[in-house]
C-alpha cells in the first residue's frame, strides 16, 4: 500500500511541473484562440462583443484572405512540387555512404539550421538590384534588364518561393534519402533481373515503394508552408500589393498592426482548419500501402 | 557517364547552398565600397571593422547575450521537466498517461502562430509581456512537445531489469532516475538540447510578438531591425558581419553533431 502511494506521488512530482506549463502556456491559449474568434474585439477587454460566427463570414468575402489563401495555395502547389521533385532527385542521386555524399548531405541542411530571418536577409541581398549575386552574375554573362524581383507583384511570390525552396530542401532530401535505403535490396535485384532499368524502373518500382516517405513529406510540406512566416514577413512584409501576403502575414497585420485581434484569431483558426483538412485528404490518399491495396 | 553526371548534379546543387552562404562571409570581410562595386570578388583586406560596428553601434553584442541568456535558460528549466515527464511516460504507465501523452505529442502538429494571439494577452496580464521570463516560460511551454517525444523513445529503450537491480538496492524512484537511469539516457539529453538549443537560438515570431523594448531583443530582431535600416544608414559591411554573428554559431554546432542531428530529425519526422 505505502509502495503504491509511493509510486502516486513520484508520478504526479515528475509529471506536474509539465502539465502545468503545457496546461497553463499552451492548451489553454489553444482553447481561447477558438473562443476569441467569435468576438470583435480590438484589445482592450471592456469591449468585447460576441457576434458568432461573423468573423468567419467576414473572411470569405475579404480580399485581403481570398489573396493570402491563393498565395499559400500557390506556394503549397508550386514549391510542394519543386520540394518533392528536387528531394527525390537529389536523395535518388545520394544513395551510397561515401565521404562525399554524407558531405552533401550535411551541406544540404545548412538552411535549415540557419534562422529563417538570416535566409530571408540573405535572398533579399542576393535578389537585390544594385549589388546582389543574382543581377551582377546575369550581367557578367551578357544578361541585362534585371529588376526588382521583390519589388514586382509578378515576380515577388517567385522569388519567395525559390527562397522557401533554397530553404527546405535538405530535410526532403533527408527524408527520401531514409526512404530510399529501406527499400529491400532483393527488390532492387529483381527488377534488374526483370530487365527493368533507369527511368522505367524508377517509376514502376521505386516511386510506388516510397508510398510512406510520400505521406510524410506532403503532410510535412503542408504544415511548413501554411507555417510560412518569417521568411515571407522580412522579405516584403507580404508586399507588394499583398502580392506575397500569406494567412500568418495576414494574421500578424490583423492583430499586431490593425488591433483587430477577434478578426486576426480566426485567420490564425481558419489556417488550423486548412492545414487539417489538407492533412486529413492526404492521409486518405496515402491511407495503405501499395502492396495490401493490391491484395 | 551516368556516374559524373549524378555526381556533378550533386555538386551543382551543393554550391547554390554554398556560394551565398560564403558569399556573406566575404563580404562581411569588405569595405562598403567594395560590396556594391565588386560583389562577386574577394575582399581587398579584412575590414574586422565591420564586426566592431555590427557589435558595439548596431547592438549585435547586447543581443548576443540576450539570446545567450534566454537559449540557456529556456534549457535549464526545459532538459529537467522535459525529461521528468518522459520518464514517467517511458516508466510509469498509468490510466490516462497514454491520453496525456498524446495531448503533447499534439502540440508538435499546430502552428505556433494559433496561439500567439491569446498568449500574448495571457503575458500581458501576469505582468509577463516585454521580459525575458515571460519569453523563456513560452519557450519552455512549446519546446516540451517535442522534447517529451524525443525523451520518452530513449528512456523507453533503456532495459527495465536495470530500474528494478537498482530498487532492490535500495534506490527509490527518484533515486533510480537521478543516478541510473539519467545518465543512461545521456546522448538523448544531449541530442534534445542541441537541437532546441538551434532552434531557440533563431526564434523569431513569437520574440518578435512577446518582446518590445530594444534593450531586450534578441539576435533574430536586432538583424531584421539592421537590415530594415540600412536603406537608410547604409552600414552595409556591418549588416553582413552582423549576419554571421547569427549563423556561424549554429552552424559550427549543427556541423559538429550534424549526423545525431539527422536521426532526431528523423524520428521526429517519421514517428511523429
Amino acid at each position: 500500500m505505502k509502495a503504491r502511494r509511493n509510486r502516486t506521488a513520484f508520478i504526479l512530482a515528475f509529471l506536474s511541473p509539465a502539465v502545468l506549463l503545457y496546461g497553463l502556456f499552451v492548451v489553454w491559449p489553444l482553447a481561447q484562440a477558438f473562443y476569441l474568434s467569435l468576438f470583435r474585439w480590438r484589445g482592450v477587454s471592456a469591449k468585447k462583443t460576441f457576434i458568432g460566427a461573423d468573423n468567419y463570414i467576414a473572411l470569405t468575402q475579404d480580399d485581403a484572405f481570398h489573396i493570402a489563401l491563393k498565395n499559400n495555395m500557390w506556394l503549397l502547389f508550386v514549391g510542394g512540387s519543386c520540394l518533392l521533385v528536387l528531394g527525390v532527385l537529389l536523395a535518388h542521386g545520394m544513395q551510397s555512404n561515401s565521404r562525399g555524399v554524407r558531405f552533401l548531405r550535411g551541406l544540404y541542411l545548412f538552411p535549415q539550421v540557419i534562422s529563417l530571418v538570416v535566409v530571408a536577409i540573405i535572398w533579399q541581398f542576393l535578389l537585390n538590384p544594385s549589388y546582389g549575386l543574382a543581377s551582377k552574375g546575369l550581367e557578367k554573362v551578357g544578361i541585362h534588364g534585371y529588376g526588382q524581383p521583390l519589388a514586382t507583384s509578378s515576380q515577388a511570390l517567385t522569388a519567395v518561393g525559390i527562397a522557401f525552396v533554397w530553404y527546405a530542401v535538405g530535410f526532403y532530401v533527408m527524408l527520401f534519402s531514409a526512404g530510399l535505403k529501406q527499400i529491400p535490396e532483393e527488390i532492387g535485384e529483381a527488377a534488374q533481373l526483370d530487365g527493368s532499368a533507369g527511368w522505367h524502373r524508377f517509376w514502376k518500382v521505386t516511386w510506388p515503394l516510397l508510398w510512406s516517405v510520400k505521406r510524410i513529406s506532403t503532410i510535412y510540406i503542408v504544415i511548413n508552408v501554411l507555417n510560412i512566416f518569417a521568411l515571407v514577413w522580412v522579405m516584403t512584409e507580404g508586399g507588394p500589393n499583398r502580392a506575397t501576403e500569406t494567412l500568418l502575414t495576414l494574421l500578424y497585420r490583423t492583430a499586431f498592426k490593425e488591433s483587430a485581434f477577434g478578426y486576426g484569431t480566426s485567420v490564425a483558426v481558419a489556417n488550423f482548419a486548412i492545414a487539417m483538412i489538407l492533412a486529413a485528404i492526404l492521409m486518405f490518399i496515402y491511407r495503405r500501402s501499395p502492396e495490401e491495396r493490391r491484395a | 557517364m551516368k556516374r559524373f553526371l549524378t555526381a556533378l548534379g550533386l555538386t551543382l546543387f551543393g554550391l547554390t547552398i554554398v556560394v551565398p552562404l560564403v558569399w556573406v562571409l566575404i563580404s562581411s570581410l569588405k569595405s562598403g565600397a567594395e560590396i556594391f562595386s565588386t560583389p562577386w570578388s574577394l575582399p581587398s583586406g579584412f575590414a574586422i571593422q565591420n564586426y566592431e560596428n555590427a557589435w558595439k553601434k548596431e547592438g549585435i553584442g547586447p543581443s548576443f547575450l540576450n539570446t545567450l541568456f534566454v537559449t540557456l535558460a529556456t534549457m535549464a528549466i526545459l532538459i529537467p521537466v522535459g525529461s521528468m515527464a518522459a520518464y514517467i511516460f517511458a516508466k510509469y504507465p498509468f490510466r490516462g498517461s497514454k491520453i496525456l501523452f498524446g495531448a503533447f505529442l499534439g502540440g508538435m502538429m499546430f502552428p505556433n502562430f494559433l496561439i500567439v494571439i491569446p498568449l500574448y494577452f495571457l503575458l500581458k496580464s501576469l505582468s509577463l509581456y516585454d521580459t525575458h521570463t515571460g519569453l523563456i516560460i513560452a519557450y519552455v511551454a512549446y519546446s516540451l512537445s517535442f522534447t517529451i517525444f524525443v525523451l520518452t523513445g530513449f528512456f523507453q529503450a533503456l532495459p527495465n531489469e536495470l530500474a528494478e537491480a537498482s530498487e532492490l538496492d535500495g534506490c527509490g524512484h527518484f533515486g533510480t532516475f537521478w543516478r541510473v537511469m539519467l545518465p543512461l539516457a545521456r546522448p538523448g539529453l544531449i541530442v534534445v538540447g542541441i537541437f532546441n538549443a538551434i532552434g531557440l537560438w533563431n526564434e523569431y515570431p513569437l520574440a518578435k510578438v512577446l518582446l518590445n523594448s530594444s534593450e531586450k531583443r534578441t539576435l533574430p530582431l536586432t538583424i531584421v531591425d539592421m537590415a530594415t535600416n540600412q536603406q537608410y544608414s547604409s552600414d552595409w559591411g556591418a549588416l553582413f558581419a552582423g549576419l554571421v554573428i547569427v549563423m556561424l554559431p549554429v552552424m559550427i554546432v549543427y556541423w559538429f553533431f550534424r549526423d545525431r542531428i539527422h536521426e532526431t530529425m528523423l524520428a521526429g519526422a517519421v514517428k511523429g
